[in-house]
């Protein structure tokens, strides 16, 4: 009966995986990494989308992420008094204002101007958009940490295997992420916009000579890319107290898990966001000089043995 | 139905068309023959709005050059370009359905122009349910035409449709045209084919383009 002691191989690992399974580290470690990955799928597949349909890697997502938290922040500070229930429907407000008015002026007003010319343009004037963004940040906001967690608050923490956590992050994030990740899905393969994109996303002048006005798909592209880095970013403002730069940290996290998936890869990248998010949990307990390592390591790594990333095709575009 | 009036496209600073002019009468069947490079694929795509060019192309008297590239298939213009260009996240039927549906077609107008592609191309009716991207050469084309013939009520271009194809294929591929041209005497349609043996018995003009230029233009009696 307890031949664990005595050395047999089946007792000992199950004692082994008891020690894990209670282990509050590994409890811990993996909330952590789970909430974390939803937000980081949330910022990762819009900047994935974008690319895969307009070829654009769009540097600014990260201040589109800033700008949501910022924006979703102020809104929760502003509806608190009257009710703090209406502090959720102003995160889904605040990531569709963001999304909508400054998704589309960057490609109305600039991005519209340079498809099909010089990757490096793109780069510049998305790079460009990120740097005005950044400041117009520090212009509305300042410089100051600004924490809204009346979201957090509202909902009741969970015991899982023993710990306590917040079930904003570890219910409501990933299940948003899920709806997102579902939701994007049945959108592009369900429905005729959705058609529409993959068409446009396939062979542009062939999706015009059938009708498509591919300005049109370019346009609600971005903007529900964009809405989804506002969204990222407003759904963890009452997570984490929001300072200038997080924009930053979000835009490079963000491309790592995309490249990484395959620039396009809406499944793959949820997996990768998944693996990266936990990685960095576990490093972060175990390790914690290597938090911003980790995530750059697996993209290099990923990378060196697989250019298209983990789930790209060499040569077919997929969104 | 379809007039060029000194047309001129540069596409990357080489001047690739050069004072094209002609008039395609409603209902004609025209064969635009040149070589490779001629030119041909290039009035295809004008007229479907995808190069910057000077002059004048007018579809039944409308100015296109007002008409953005769009709107153009709205006007009655089916295209099938040279290499297929189906889209393979789609199936065959979804392919050919996707014009009626971007054009918010009526249920009874999409299902005539459906019916009339399966008339016209009995093929694509076994092969409605399969992905595009599993295609053969020949059975792209087919379902290529098809894709066209929902958008092609006035003016259908074919752009290069029997290179490629085996005989035997291209014998079907001709029989089909054969009788789109018997269902439907209104329209135009716009062949480009580099043989002009291919097309001499079923083509009523001729367009011959070399290096850019019109050479010879001629309609049948």
């Amino acid at each position: 009966m307890c031949g664990g002691r005595h050395g047999s191989p089946v007792p000992d690992l199950t004692s082994k995986l008891r020690v894990l399974m209670n282990s509050t580290l590994f409890v811990l470690a993996s909330l952590d990494g789970l909430s974390y990955a939803a937000l980081v799928f949330l910022v990762s597949v819009g900047l994935s989308l974008i690319f895969g349909v307009l070829r654009v890697v769009n540097v600014a997502h990260g201040s589109l992420y800033a700008f949501g938290a910022y924006l979703a922040a102020t809104l929760s500070l502003l509806v608190t008094p009257i009710s703090p229930w209406l502090t959720y429907p102003a995160l889904l407000v605040a990531s569709l204002v963001i999304g909508i008015v400054a998704g589309g002026l960057i490609e109305r007003l600039l991005l519209s101007r340079v498809y099909g010319r010089e990757e490096v343009l793109q780069l510049l004037i998305t790079f460009a958009v990120f740097m005005i963004m950044d400041n117009l940040q520090r212009m509305i906001w300042g410089v100051q940490p600004i924490y809204a967690a009346e979201p957090l608050k509202l909902l009741p923490n969970v015991s899982i295997f023993g710990v306590s956590y917040t079930s904003y992050q570890v219910i409501v994030l990933p299940v948003v992420a899920v709806l997102a990740l579902f939701g994007l899905r049945y959108f592009l393969r369900r429905t005729l916009m959705g058609s529409v994109i993959l068409a446009v996303t396939e062979d542009r002048e062939a999706a015009t000579a059938i009708g498509i006005n591919a300005q049109r798909v370019y346009l609600i592209t971005f903007i529900i890319g964009a809405t989804l880095a506002a969204l990222g970013g407003a759904l963890a403002s009452p997570t984490t107290s929001l300072v200038p730069g997080m924009g930053t940290e979000m835009i490079v996290l963000s491309f790592a898990v995309a490249a990484t998936a395959g620039l396009g890869q809406i499944e793959g990248t949820a997996i990768t966001a998944l693996a990266i998010g936990m990685a960095r949990a576990f490093v972060i307990y175990l390790q914690p000089e290597f938090e911003v390592l980790v995530p750059y390591l697996i993209m290099v790594a990923v990378l060196l043995v697989r250019p298209e990333g983990l789930f790209g095709a060499t040569k077919l575009r997929k969104i | 139905m379809l007039s060029f009036n000194k047309v001129n496209v540069w596409i990357a600073g080489v001047h690739v068309l050069r004072n094209v002019t002609f008039d395609l009468r409603a209902g004609a069947t025209v064969a635009l023959i040149g070589r490779n490079g001629a030119g041909k694929t290039t009035i295809a795509r004008t007229t479907m709005g995808f190069t910057d060019t000077t002059g004048e192309v007018r579809l039944a008297g409308a100015d296109l050059g007002k008409v953005a590239p769009h709107q153009r298939p709205g006007l009655g213009i089916g295209y099938a370009p040279e290499d297929r260009r189906l889209f393979s996240a789609f199936t065959v039927e979804e392919n050919i359905l996707l014009p009626a549906r971007v054009g918010k077609l009526d249920v009874a107008e999409t299902k005539r122009r459906l019916d009339r592609a399966y008339t016209v191309l009995p093929e694509l009716a076994t092969l409605k349910a399969r992905p595009a991207g599993s295609l053969s050469g020949g059975q792209g084309k087919m379902a290529a035409l098809g894709r066209a013939l929902m958008l092609g009520t006035k003016l259908v271009i074919l752009d290069e449709p029997f290179q490629g194809l085996a005989p035997v294929l291209a014998q079907r591929y001709a029989e089909a045209l054969r009788r789109l041209r018997a269902q439907d005497a209104d329209i135009t349609l716009l062949i480009t084919e580099s043989n002009p043996k291919l097309l001499e018995t079923f083509a009523d003009t001729t367009i011959t383009i070399e290096r850019g230029e019109i050479e010879v233009a001629s309609q049948a009696a």
